[in-house]
């Protein structure tokens, strides 16, 4: 394949920042059909319309997805990219590589595919670009056979499972993440290989409120770690924190001079809650107001921890822009243990429930979060058989009615007129 | 009374060899017997994908079921004009 002229593409690549053509340019240098990736771009740019088709085979022998299907139209004019199939490989917990493992998967795309990869996108798991359908089985034996690696889901299938690095290194996690997504993932194997939905399905689970794999905007059911009782307040640090003597969080911002420490400044008048104060020099926070933000906590982590009493609370229903446009989890339970010792029975319990009622009731190509929005929250919680609590309020009501289901209704709704009338007059 | 398993996967062919495009999605066997839960009837047809029956067929983001003699090409029939 030879060397495309491409002189609007040229031109992304003298603005301030890393273009992605210089960077397919170079991989063409060795994988030439990457010419024609950027050869089929220029041709759209010309014509303003898109030569990719989409869809079509979905996977390897006996999975039902890890492969997204995609086609030029043009395949005459691009032989390199006649088929241009993406493979999705599960990432392993918490994103732990060894270079081992990462130069094997390298040497393997580079001799099965385009080279070009894109790790760890909004989707979340391992992006291997541009394959044939020919190569799709051999890939899938060295990955399986070879490295014990395996395929992530897409399609309507459950998507590959995402967490944050949890307790394996970091202090704030409030429940083992790297357990529950490892042991789910193992538990739902059959979701994430089979199509199983009416649309795609994602869970992904953060140790504690800084949600660091964000997993409140991207993912059906949002498990995130949490804590019930007081934040825990060594006094003595905070002294030191209010003496300059520990750089505020954990020197990350030290690389330019912000000043002395001000803690009315960074961090009580920043509680978004309002629920911190000063009692002379102790820092008082009231417990019951505090909405676990982390703030206070990220500022100053050798004095302020979470409390012991830890759990998650379960949000349901992000989603990118697709159809109505971006939406962020609503938080459906405020809390729960999340414990192996009974192998998570109660996450599952949940996660099975949200199941059966989204894939009747959702339609096609809906996400569960705009099922319920579709529905509205009170007929979801009642579906879940949660009861409602002023943290599911989101503002307070502009709408006077009040709506009534029949058994709130003393006598239901077939009760005597005549009667009722007889009591109270018209 | 649900229906056996064959008989969903004869009511399930029939549907899809007779649908006026080849690709259905999973919601659109539902309809062939309200009595089977949603979660077994994906049971049914993706057993029917191992036994070649069907066939899955994908935009990427959402998956459909065929019968495969009635894809032309792996590409599958055209396309059915998705987003991803
Ligand atoms: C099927 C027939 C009717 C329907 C569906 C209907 C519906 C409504 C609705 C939705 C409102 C707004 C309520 C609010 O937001 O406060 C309203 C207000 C009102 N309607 Fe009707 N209406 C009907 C017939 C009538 C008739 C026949 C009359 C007068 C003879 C009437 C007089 C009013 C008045 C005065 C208000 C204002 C009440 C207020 O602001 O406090 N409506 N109606
Ligand atoms: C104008 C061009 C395009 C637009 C606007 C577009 C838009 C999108 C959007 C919005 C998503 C969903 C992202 C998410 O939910 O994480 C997506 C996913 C994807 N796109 Fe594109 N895309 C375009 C072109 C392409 C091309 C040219 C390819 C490959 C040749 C491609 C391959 C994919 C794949 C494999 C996915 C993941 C599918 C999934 O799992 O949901 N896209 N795209
Ligand atoms: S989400 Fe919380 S527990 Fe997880 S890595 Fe981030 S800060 Fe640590
Ligand atoms: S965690 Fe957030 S809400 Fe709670 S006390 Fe700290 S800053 Fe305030």
């Amino acid at each position: 394949m030879a060397k495309r002229e491409t002189p609007l593409l040229d031109q992304l690549e003298s603005g301030p920042w890393p273009s992605f053509v210089t960077d397919i340019k170079r991989q063409a240098e060795t994988k030439p059909e990457c010419w024609d990736i950027l050869g089929i771009l220029e041709l759209s740019y010309k014509e303003r319309i898109t030569h990719w088709k989409h869809g079509g085979i979905v996977g390897v022998f006996g999975y039902g997805g890890g492969i997204v299907g995609r086609y030029a139209d043009v395949p005459e004019l691009f032989p390199g990219v006649e088929h241009f199939h993406t493979v999705r490989v599960a990432q392993p917990a918490s994103k732990y590589y060894s270079s081992a493992n990462l130069r094997q998967l390298m040497a393997l795309w580079e001799k099965y595919g385009s080279g070009m990869t894109n790790f760890h996108g909004s989707t979340g798991d391992i992006i291997l670009l541009g394959t044939r359908t020919e190569n799709l089985e051999p890939f899938f034996w060295d990955l399986t056979h070879d490295m014990g690696q395996d395929l992530g889901g897409s399609g309507s299938n459950l998507r590959t499972p995402a967490n944050c690095i949890g307790e394996s290194r970091c202090e704030w996690s409030c429940y083992d993440t790297e357990e529950v997504c490892h042991s789910l993932t193992l538990h739902y194997q059959d979701e994430i290989h089979r199509p199983a939905f009416p649309y795609k399905f994602k869970f992904k689970f953060s140790g504690c409120p800084n949600d660091c794999v964000a997993s409140i905007a991207r993912s059906d059911i949002s498990v995130i770690g949490t804590w019930r009782d007081a934040i825990r307040i060594d006094q003595a640090a905070v002294k030191q924190y209010v003496a300059g003597n520990y750089p505020a969080n954990g020197g990350a911002h030290s690389g330019r001079d912000w000043g002395k420490f001000d803690i009315t400044k960074e961090v009580i008048n920043l509680c978004p809650t309002g629920c911190m104060w000063m009692e002379g020099a102790e820092l008082k926070i009231d417990e019951k107001e505090c909405t676990r933000c982390m703030h206070c906590i990220n500022v100053m982590p050798r004095a302020l921890r979470p409390g012991l009493d830890k759990g998650a609370s379960i949000c349901v229903g992000a989603k990118a822009p697709i159809l109505d446009g971006a939406q962020f989890a609503t938080l459906i339970v405020p809390f729960i243990k999340v414990s192996k010792d009974n192998d998570f029975e109660e996450l599952i319990e949940f996660i099975e429930k949200v199941w059966d009622w989204w894939m009747e009731v959702g339609k096609n190509r809906e996400r569960v979060g705009e099922t319920m929005q579709r529905v509205g929250l009170p007929t979801f919680l009642s579906v879940m058989g949660i009861e409602p609590i002023p943290q599911h309020v989101k503002e307070p009501r502009s709408n006077p009615y009040i709506f009534w289901r029949e058994e709130e209704v003393e006598g239901g709704f077939a009760r005597d007129i005549d009667e009722f009338r007889a009591k109270h007059k018209a | 009374m649900a229906m056996s398993k064959e008989e969903l996967k004869k009511a399930i062919e029939e549907k899809a060899l007779t649908s006026p495009k080849p690709q259905l999605y999973i919601k659109d066997f539902y309809a062939v017997d309200p009595d089977t839960k949603p979660r077994d009837m994906k049971n049914v047809a993706n057993e029917m994908v191992r036994e070649g029956k069907l066939m899955f067929w994908s935009s990427g983001s959402t998956t459909m079921y065929a019968i495969p003699s009635r894809i032309k090409n792996e590409e599958g029939a055209g396309g059915i004009g998705n987003v991803e």
